[in-house]
C-alpha cells in the first residue's frame, strides 16, 4: 500500500464552534460553564461558543449539526467528558453534518477537572478554561483525514475450554464461523467439570456440562485443540496470525478409552482433576466424560521420558495400537479475525494462612477438595469422608472468605463462595441429615436470582450461621479432631467448637499463567490481576485492543450463569465484526515526507510493528499503512522531522503546550499521557472522585512513545514549572514496547539537565495503568509539591540553558 | 500532651475493619479474660468515640503481643491503637492499680518484679548470679520525659 499524504484542504480560516457541557451538575456543579463559554468566545478562530445542559443528548448533537450548516463551522470543540467515552458520538454528529470527523476536538473538563476538584470551584473553572484553550489551539491545526478499511478474517480463536469458552465457541460455530478452541489441559470442561452440583438449582454440574462438551467436540465448525498453548500472536483487529503449540499426546485419536493401558501402567502421581485426593497413572484420562475421549501419556512421569523405550506395557495392552511414544509437538499457524479470551481462574491456596493448619491437619480441606469428595465420580465415590480416618464426619464447619476480602491475600470478594457453601451444606444435609453444620461468616452475600431462597432453605435445615471467623484452628494429634477458637460477634462471646472436619471456603484468583496471555495479546490487567474490559458498564466484554473479547472468570470472579452470559455476549460482539467482514482503521498512522527523509533509519529501529521499510537504494523510508498501529514512536525519533503522525502532529502538540503556558506557566505542570494507560488512569481517578491539586494540564497522545525530548524541552522553555511523562508500565505497552523509547528519551533529558546544572526532579516519569487512579492522584500531589518548590530563578535559568539544538524547528505556532 | 488518640493513630485505618473478629479469636488476653476483645474495642472507638474506651480498664489486658495485627485481613495495626489508648488513659490518670504498681517497681528498682532475700536464695541454689541493684538514673530520665512520674505518685 502506498503511503497516504496528509490531506490538506486549501487553507481556509478556522471557524470554530465551542460547546461547554454542564453534564447536569457533574460539571456545572463545580465549573462555571457560562464563564468558560464566554472565555472560549474570546479565543482566536472561535466564531460561536455555547453552553448547554447535556451536549451528548439528541438536542445537543442536533445543535452542533445545525451550527455546522448555518454558521459554516469547520472545527468543533466540545468541552465535556473524556474523549474515551463520547468522542465517537460527536465525531458521528460532525460527519452527519458534512464535517470530517477528524476536525472535531474534545476538552476533558469532567474526569480531569470537575470530578477531581470538587471543592475548589474557582481553580476548577480556571483549569477548564485552560483545557478549552488547549483544545481550541489544537483544533485550529487539525486536518481532515480519510480512514481506510481492512478485511476481517471470518474465523475465530477461543482461548480456554471451560464453560465460557465452550459456550462462546458453540455460539460462533452455530453462526457459521470456523472456530479454533484452544485448551491447555487434556480435556475441555474446565472448573465446572470438577464441581458436583451448581447453585441455586442444585443441578448436577457435569450432567449439564457434558452435552455441551460433546457438542463442541463434534461440531463441524469447531476445531478442538487440547493440550495446546498459544505461542505467538501477531497482527491487528480482523487479521491475527496465531501460533499454537499442540503438545504430543502420545495416543492417537483412534483410542476408544477402554482403559486397558492404565491398568498395566506402573507409574502413579496425584490426580490433578481430583485435587490431589486420588492417584492416576502416567497414561490416563482426566475424567470419565472427557472430550476428546482419548487417553494421554504424562511424559514427565512415564518411564520412557528420555526417548528410550524402557517400558512398553501400555503399548502391549492396547489392542487398537493407539500408542506412539515418538509423537512430537506440532506448531500450528492459525489466521483468525477475532479472539475470545476465556482463560478462567485458579483456586486460592490457603497454605500461607498457617493459623488454619491447611496441609498440616488432614481434616482441614478446601471447598474444591470438598466438591471432589461429595462427587459420585470422585475418589470416595461421593462419600464425604475425613482424610485422616475415612469416617463420615458428624460435625462440619465451613469458614468463609478464605483468601478473599483481605489485604493479605486477594482484596476482592470472590463472588461465588457464599452460595457455594450454602449449596454444600444442603448437599451434606441431603445425604447425612443428622450432621451438625456450622458456617462461620462475616457477611453472607446472596444477591442473585434464587440465591436468598437457597440461603433460607439452609437456615430451615438447622445449619448454624455464626458471625465471626475463627482466629485459629487447633488439632487433637491423636483423634485429628479440630477445635475452632474465635468470637461470635453477635453475642460478643468467645467460642470453642469441636468439629470433625473444617472446610475452608476458598476464593478464586487470576490464573498464574495469565501474564503470558496478557503479554501475547497486549491486554490490560486491573490491580487485582483480572483482565480489564474496555468500559466497565458499556463495553463489558470488549478489551481495549480491537477484535479481542473477554468471557468468564478471566475478567473477574463470577458464577456459571454469568460466565455463560458473558460468553454469549463476547461471541455476539465477535460475530458483529466478522459478519461485517471489514473494519475501519483510525486515520492516525505515520506518514513520511520523502523530501525531508535523510535515510538514517532510526525510525525503522524503533517501530514495534516493523511497519517501516527502507528503500535499499535511496535509503528513504516508507510506512506500510495497514501495519502501522499509530503509536507515533517513529515520529518522535526522527531527527529531521520527516515523519509525522496524522491527527497527532508536532505542530498540534506544540500548540497545546503554548496554550498551557500562555498564562502563569510557573504555576503549572505539563503532563503527557498515553491514551491507553495513564490517560485512562486519570479518567479512572476522575470517575472515582479522587481529589488532587489542580495545576496539572494533560496532553493526550496515543502512546508515550510519541513524546519526543523536544516536547519536554519546549515545555520547560515556555516556563512550565514541571513536566510529567506518563505511560503504560514497562511490559504492558499497547504498542508492544514503544514505551522503552519514552524511558530512553526521559533519561537522556535528565542527563542533559544534570549537565546544565538544572533540577532534574522537575521532569518526572511515571508508569500508571488504566486501573491505577489512586496512583495517578498520588502522582498529582507529588507534582504539586514539585511545582511549589521551583524558584523563578530556576525557571529563568532553564529557559536560557535549554536552547533548541537545531534552527528551523517549529519554535512557536503563534 | 495529647488530646485525642487520633493524634497517635490514623482513624481512617479503622474504617477498613469489617468486624470479622479474627483478632479476638486469636487474642491470648481474650482467652484469659473473656470480657476483653480487640474487635469490640475497635468498634467502640469507631462508633462511640474514644471516651467509650479511655476509662475502660479492660483495655489494659492487652499485652501488645501483635498476633491480632498478624492475622488481621485488613492489616490494621491494632496494638498501635491500644498503645494510643494507653497513652491518653495514662495521661488522664486512668491507670489500674496493678499497672501503677509495676511502674512504681521499675522506677524504684529498675525491675518489674520484687527482688528479696527469698528470690536471691533461690537463685543461689540454681547457681545463678546475684542481682545487684541497678542504676535507675536513665529510668528516672524516661519517667520525667514522658511525664509518667507526675501521673503516678511514686512512692
Amino acid at each position: 500500500m502506498t503511503p497516504k499524504k496528509v490531506l490538506r484542504k486549501e487553507k481556509e480560516e478556522p471557524r470554530i464552534g465551542v460547546y461547554v457541557c454542564h453534564c447536569g451538575l457533574n460539571i456545572g456543579g463545580v465549573v462555571d460553564c457560562a464563564q468558560v463559554a464566554e472565555f472560549a468566545a474570546s479565543l482566536p478562530g472561535v466564531v460561536l461558543s455555547k453552553h448547554n445542559l447535556y451536549t451528548c443528548s439528541e438536542p445537543g448533537q442536533e445543535l452542533i449539526k445545525v451550527d455546522i450548516r448555518e454558521s459554516r463551522l469547520n472545527r468543533v470543540v466540545v468541552a465535556s467528558c473524556t474523549p474515551r467515552l463520547h468522542e465517537p458520538t460527536f465525531r458521528a454528529a460532525c460527519q452527519e453534518a458534512g464535517l470530517n470527523p477528524y476536525l472535531f476536538e474534545m476538552a476533558n473538563i469532567r474526569e480531569h477537572c470537575s470530578w477531581v476538584h470538587l471543592h475548589d470551584k474557582e481553580e476548577a473553572t480556571e483549569k477548564a478554561k485552560d483545557l478549552v484553550r488547549m483544545a481550541v489551539a489544537r483544533s485550529r491545526l487539525l486536518a481532515a483525514q480519510e480512514t481506510f478499511t481492512v478485511p476481517v478474517t471470518r474465523k475465530a480463536l477461543v482461548i480456554g475450554g471451560g464453560v465460557a469458552g465452550i459456550q462462546a465457541a458453540l455460539d460462533l460455530a452455530d453462526s457459521g464461523y470456523k472456530v479454533y478452541l484452544v485448551e491447555k489441559e487434556p480435556s475441555i470442561g474446565g472448573r465446572m467439570a470438577q464441581i458436583d452440583k451448581t447453585f441455586p438449582t442444585m443441578d448436577c454440574s457435569i450432567c449439564i456440562l457434558a452435552p455441551k462438551m460433546s457438542e463442541a467436540g463434534r461440531h463441524p465448525n469447531i476445531e478442538l485443540l487440547t493440550l495446546s498453548e498459544i505461542e505467538t500472536v501477531e497482527g491487528y483487529v480482523g487479521n491475527f496470525t496465531v501460533q499454537v503449540r499442540r503438545k504430543a499426546r502420545y495416543v492417537t485419536p483412534s483410542c476408544t478409552a477402554c482403559g486397558d493401558c492404565a491398568k498395566v501402567c506402573p507409574q502413579v502421581a496425584p490426580d490433578e482433576f481430583n485435587a490431589g485426593l486420588s492417584m492416576r497413572r502416567a497414561i490416563y484420562m482426566s475424567f470419565a466424560q472427557a472430550v476428546p475421549s482419548t487417553y494421554q501419556i504424562d511424559m514427565d512421569l512415564c518411564l520412557n521420558k528420555h526417548g528410550i523405550v524402557a517400558c512398553d506395557k501400555c503399548f502391549q495392552a492396547c489392542q487398537r495400537q493407539c500408542i506412539e511414544y515418538s509423537q512430537k509437538d506440532l506448531i500450528l499457524t492459525l489466521d483468525v479475525g477475532t479472539i475470545i479470551v476465556a482463560t478462567g481462574v485458579d483456586v486460592y491456596d490457603p497454605t500461607p494462612l498457617t493459623e488454619f493448619g491447611y496441609r498440616k491437619f488432614p481434616n482441614v480441606i478446601t471447598s474444591l477438595e470438598f466438591e471432589r469428595l461429595i462427587n459420585a465420580g470422585g475418589p470416595s465415590g461421593g462419600n464425604l469422608i475425613r482424610p485422616s480416618d475415612q469416617k463420615i464426619p458428624k460435625t462440619v464447619a465451613f469458614l468463609q472468605c478464605i483468601g478473599s476480602r483481605s489485604k493479605r491475600s486477594n482484596i476482592y470478594c470472590s463472588n461465588i463462595c457464599c452460595m457455594n457453601t450454602i449449596k454444600d451444606v444442603l448437599l451434606i444435609k441431603e445425604h447425612w441429615p443428622e450432621t451438625k453444620i456450622m458456617v462461620f461468616y462475616i457477611d453472607i452475600r446472596a444477591f442473585g436470582k434464587g440465591f436468598e431462597d437457597l440461603f433460607q432453605r439452609a437456615r430451615r435445615e438447622g445449619v448454624s450461621f455464626i458471625r465471626g471467623i475463627p482466629g485459629e484452628i487447633i488439632e487433637d494429634p491423636t483423634t485429628h479432631n479440630l477445635t475452632l477458637i474465635g468470637e461470635d460477634t453477635l453475642l460478643s462471646q468467645l467460642y470453642r467448637y469441636d468439629v470433625d472436619m473444617a472446610i475452608l471456603s476458598v476464593g478464586i484468583e487470576p490464573r498464574k499463567d495469565s501474564p503470558v496471555i496478557q503479554r501475547l495479546l497486549n491486554l490490560s490487567c486491573a490491580s487485582d490481576g483480572f483482565f480489564l474490559e474496555a468500559h466497565p458498564k458499556l463495553r463489558p466484554v470488549d478489551t481495549p485492543t480491537g477484535g479481542i473479547f473477554l468471557a468468564g472468570c478471566a475478567e473477574g470472579p463470577k458464577d456459571i450463569k454469568d460466565s455463560v452470559t458473558q460468553a454469549c455476549a463476547s461471541a455476539s460482539r465477535a460475530n458483529i465484526l466478522m459478519s461485517q467482514g471489514q473494519v475501519t482503521v483510525e486515520a492516525i498512522t505515520a506518514v513520511v515526507d520523502e523530501t525531508l527523509c535523510q535515510g538514517c533509519g532510526m525510525c525503522v529501529k524503533v517501530c514495534p510493528y516493523s511497519a517501516i521499510r527502507q528503500d535499499p537504494e535511496t535509503q528513504i523510508v516508507q510506512v506500510t499503512q495497514a501495519s502501522c498501529a499509530g503509536c507515533g514512536t517513529c515520529v518522535a525519533e526522527c531527527p529531521f522531522s520527516a515523519l509525522s503522525q496524522r491527527h497527532f502532529t508536532d505542530q498540534q502538540i506544540f500548540a497545546q503546550i503554548d496554550a498551557i503556558t500562555e498564562e502563569a506557566p510557573e504555576t503549572k505542570a505539563v503532563a503527557f499521557c498515553c491514551n491507553w494507560c495513564s490517560y485512562a488512569g486519570a479518567d479512572f481517578a476522575g470517575v472515582s472522585r479522587m481529589q488532587y491539586p489542580a495545576p496539572i494540564r494533560i496532553i493526550r497522545t496515543m502512546c508515550s512513545g510519541r513524546i519526543s525530548g523536544e516536547f519536554m524541552e519546549y515545555a520547560f522553555r515556555r516556563g512550565a514549572a514541571a513536566v510529567l511523562v506518563s505511560g503504560c508500565h514497562i511490559g504492558d505497552c499497547h504498542y508492544i514496547n514503544a514505551n522503552h523509547q519514552t524511558e530512553k528519551r526521559v533519561k537522556r533529558l535528565w542527563k542533559k539537565m544534570e549537565r546544565l546544572g538544572l533540577d532534574r526532579n522537575r521532569l518526572q516519569l511515571a508508569w500508571i495503568s488504566a486501573a491505577e487512579g489512586n496512583l495517578f492522584a498520588k502522582k498529582m500531589k507529588e507534582m504539586d509539591e514539585i511545582i511549589a518548590g521551583v524558584s523563578p530563578e530556576e525557571i529563568e535559568k532553564t529557559k536560557k540553558s535549554l536552547v533548541p539544538k537545531k534552527k528551523g524547528k517549529e519554535e512557536s505556532t503563534e | 500532651m495529647i488530646k485525642s488518640i487520633w493524634e497517635l493513630f490514623n482513624k481512617e485505618d479503622l474504617f477498613e475493619c469489617y468486624q470479622c473478629a479474627r483478632c479476638t479469636g486469636s487474642c491470648p488476653a481474650a482467652m484469659a479474660m473473656n470480657s476483653y476483645g480487640p474487635r469490640e474495642i475497635l468498634l467502640r472507638c469507631l462508633n462511640l468515640g474514644q471516651e467509650a474506651v479511655i476509662g475502660d480498664e479492660r483495655v489494659w489486658y492487652c499485652t501488645t503481643c501483635n498476633v491480632c495485627e498478624d492475622r488481621c485481613p485488613q492489616e490494621i495495626n491494632i496494638p498501635e491503637l491500644l498503645t494510643a489508648i494507653f497513652n491518653l488513659a495514662a495521661q488522664r490518670g486512668n491507670l489500674p492499680e496493678k499497672i501503677k504498681f509495676g511502674v512504681d517497681m521499675i522506677a524504684k528498682t529498675g525491675r518489674s518484679l520484687i527482688v528479696n532475700d527469698k528470690v536471691l536464695k533461690e537463685r543461689q541454689k540454681l547457681s545463678l548470679p546475684a542481682l545487684d541493684p541497678l542504676n535507675i538514673d536513665e529510668i528516672e530520665g524516661i519517667l520525667k520525659k514522658t511525664g509518667l512520674n507526675e501521673i503516678i505518685e511514686l512512692s
